[in-house]
């Protein structure tokens, strides 16, 4: 097992440690979005014109880099919505998994379609992606709302959403093996203290 | 309250037997939470079962609610005694006086201790024989679905939702002990396998707790879960009296006074009025694992609701106590229907088409019984054991010492194969014959996609009067 007991202990951020990191969860005024990263955030920032939130710690061995090796969803809408994922997978180890999301001017949650096929029978329904709010914590000085069921891309996700200026922003990772439930809320707590607010350059 | 490593082991594997019935385990925890009760001295009130408990109510929600004994144990054993009259006779007595003993040490009730002696089959058939041919219930309905003469006794079998490796256990008694003090749960352990040596052999020991949060305090399941590390333990409500979140155990969804017996529903078997065990009930025991983050992650609270009770019903958010009266209970056309228009069925309404009365009636105990009562007496708890505390096969048994989230799930009917109604409806396959086409291991399939069986076998629980080694003495 590669990864056991190293999730939340190393930093694989563009090269930065674990020590700036902690630091950056402690302090996240002087958090840095990394700069191998920060050259596409902005990219994001000035393409949907609005300002994005780039990590400055993932759970090793995931980065924030959206060229970098462990991106593998990197999805924006007409409307500026956007959803980014990092995702570390090895069979009989297990997986990591951190979607970032923002929708510029929308700070409605948004709605998933369910489908179940039972018998035959397509089942499609509307219902919102992210569920079960199970209250509210406050990292540094952003209050987030926590949602541990969620849908879409955020399936066996804990999900942290926050609204500023109208737009909804959300953090997620996948509750999977090797990490349990609160060891993903810690790296959760961890990724949403050290988030580098990425203002737009261009309008 | 967490624990050190050391104190995480489950029990078992490795541990002789004498060491598993005194130890603790993982849970020493129990011990260092507060018990209750203090166990005078009494005779048993009154009625001729063992199995019936009388419980203290609360109101939740509204709804009266039957408050379970927070600590429980089953130990299940085979026979050492020689198949001889003499010896059986030794060993009855040697049983019953232990068992008074222990009543006169801890009034049988939830505050003092409470034993129900059960026997499997391959007891009566290794040492009663003819006499369980003519004694043991026939159960009349089921004897006329098969076309031939059927004991309320039958083994366990493989309902479609069990995984292929499910152990069909062949014990040939198993005792159960539920109390509000660990400590007199130990006690009655030790006082009937530790200490009347060469009786019995242990083949499992089966711990377990539920409840604890009626009055609002961080339930037992919650804190164990806690304590012991489990995936999803993070999400079980503070006060859940089970680990799935839901109260279990109310008055309306248990079955009332004597109505599990044998002999209560006039016509299920040929006990009434007059047959040996009259008085007595069908015990099924299983162990199922529960994944507790798939059901706290991968269904909303409404999910749950509806995936454990019904898919139309409706509570607000964080509802632990859902009323189900009687004249809610769901029949078979509307378990069909909820199947038809939401390709679901919710747990609880899929099994009421078997586990409720269809019909009112007027019990052979002259008790007036409502259509929509339920049958069964729920007396399952949650555990941490994997799947035993301790085991004698531990290989067959897949014993490990990791605590894992489940449910050894204890239930009397008054037969083994009302059981399997009530059971094969949990699966979609309903009393009047419907299969309902829905993957039983499915959403659809009520819980059954976060639940796991590993062991299953039926008992039958005697009367008070014949608790020990049953039929031996007409030997």
């Amino acid at each position: 097992m590669v990864l056991a007991g190293l999730a939340l202990a190393a930093s694989a951020c563009g090269g930065s440690e674990e020590e700036p990191a902690k630091a950056a969860a402690k302090s996240p005024s002087k958090a840095e979005c990394p700069a191998a990263w920060k050259a596409d955030w902005q990219k994001l920032a000035n393409r949907i014109e609005a300002p994005v939130y780039c990590p400055s710690w993932m759970p090793d061995p995931l980065d924030g880099d959206i060229d970098g090796m462990w991106n593998n969803i990197n999805s924006v809408d007409p409307d500026g919505s956007y959803l980014l994922g990092w995702t570390w997978y090895e069979v009989q180890s297990g997986e990591l998994h951190v979607n970032f999301r923002g929708q510029p001017g929308n700070a409605k949650i948004p709605t998933c379609q369910e489908v179940e096929t039972e018998a035959g029978v397509t089942r499609r329904r509307k219902v919102p992606c992210f569920a079960d709010p199970s209250g509210t914590k406050k990292l540094g000085d952003r209050e987030v709302k926590v949602y541990t069921r969620n849908r879409g891309a955020d399936v066996w996700h804990v999900l942290y959403s926050w609204e500023e200026e109208g737009t909804l922003y959300a953090v997620s990772q996948h509750v999977a093996e090797p990490l349990t439930y609160a060891q993903v809320v810690e790296s959760l707590d961890r990724i949403t203290s050290g988030l580098v607010r990425v203002e737009p350059t261009q309008a | 309250m967490k624990l050190t490593r050391r104190q995480l082991v489950v029990g078992g594997a490795g541990t002789a037997l004498g060491a598993a019935l005194g130890g603790a385990g993982i849970y020493e925890l129990l011990d260092r939470l507060a018990d209750e009760g203090g166990g005078l001295p009494r005779r048993r009130a009154g009625g001729a079962e063992q199995h019936v408990v009388t419980l203290d109510k609360v109101v939740d929600n509204g709804v009266e609610v039957l408050v379970p004994p927070l600590h429980n144990e089953v130990v299940t054993a085979t026979v050492r005694v020689e198949e001889t009259r003499v010896a059986l006779r030794e060993a009855r007595e040697a049983l019953e006086a232990a068992l008074r003993r222990l009543e006169g040490e801890y009034a049988p009730e939830p505050r003092g201790l409470h034993v129900t002696v059960a026997w499997g089959l391959p007891y009566f058939s290794r040492y009663v024989p003819s006499l369980a041919d003519q004694h043991l219930p026939v159960d009349l309905r089921a004897s006329e679905a098969r076309g031939r003469s059927t004991r309320a006794l039958i083994d366990a079998i493989r309902f479609p939702s069990d995984p292929d490796d499910l152990v069909l256990e062949e014990n040939e008694v198993a005792v159960f002990f539920r109390s509000d003090n660990s400590e007199h749960v130990r006690a009655g352990s030790k006082a009937l396998f530790a200490s009347l040596e060469g009786l019995f052999e242990p083949t499992s020991i089966r711990r377990g707790f539920i409840g604890g949060g009626f009055g609002g305090e961080q339930s037992l399941p919650k804190k164990m879960a806690l304590a012991a590390g489990i995936p999803g333990a993070e999400l079980i409500p503070d006060t859940a009296e089970l680990f799935l979140g839901f109260t279990s155990s109310q008055k309306n969804t248990m079955g009332p006074g004597r109505i599990a017996n044998h002999e209560t529903i006039p016509g299920l078997t040929d006990q009434h009025p007059d047959g040996y065990f009259r008085g007595g009930t069908a015990m099924h025991l299983s162990h199922i694992f529960e994944d507790l983050e798939a059901w706290f992650l991968n269904f909303d609270f409404s999910e749950r609701v509806t995936t454990m009770i019904r898919p139309e019903t409706r509570v607000a958010q964080g509802t632990q106590t859902i009323a189900q009266t009687e004249e809610d209970a769901a029949d078979v056309e509307a378990v069909k229907r909820d199947a038809r228009r939401h390709g679901a069925f919710g747990h609880s309404a899929s099994i009421q088409p078997a586990s409720r009365l269809q019909e009112a009636i007027v019990g052979t105990d002259e008790t007036p019984y409502p259509k929509g009562t339920a049958i069964p007496q729920r007396a399952d708890f949650d555990t941490l054991d994997n799947p035993f505390f301790w085991s004698s096969r531990p290989d067959v048994d897949r014993l490990s010492n990791e605590p894992a989230a489940g449910v050894h799930f204890v239930v009397f009917n008054p037969t083994s194969d009302d059981f399997h109604r009530n059971r094969l409806a949990m699966d979609g396959v309903l009393p009047d014959g419907t299969k309902l086409p829905i993957d039983p291991r499915g959403r659809g399939a009520g819980f059954n996609a976060v639940l796991n069986a590993t062991h299953r076998q039926n008992y039958l629980v005697p009367p008070l009067r014949h608790r020990s080694f049953p039929l031996s003495e007409l030997l």
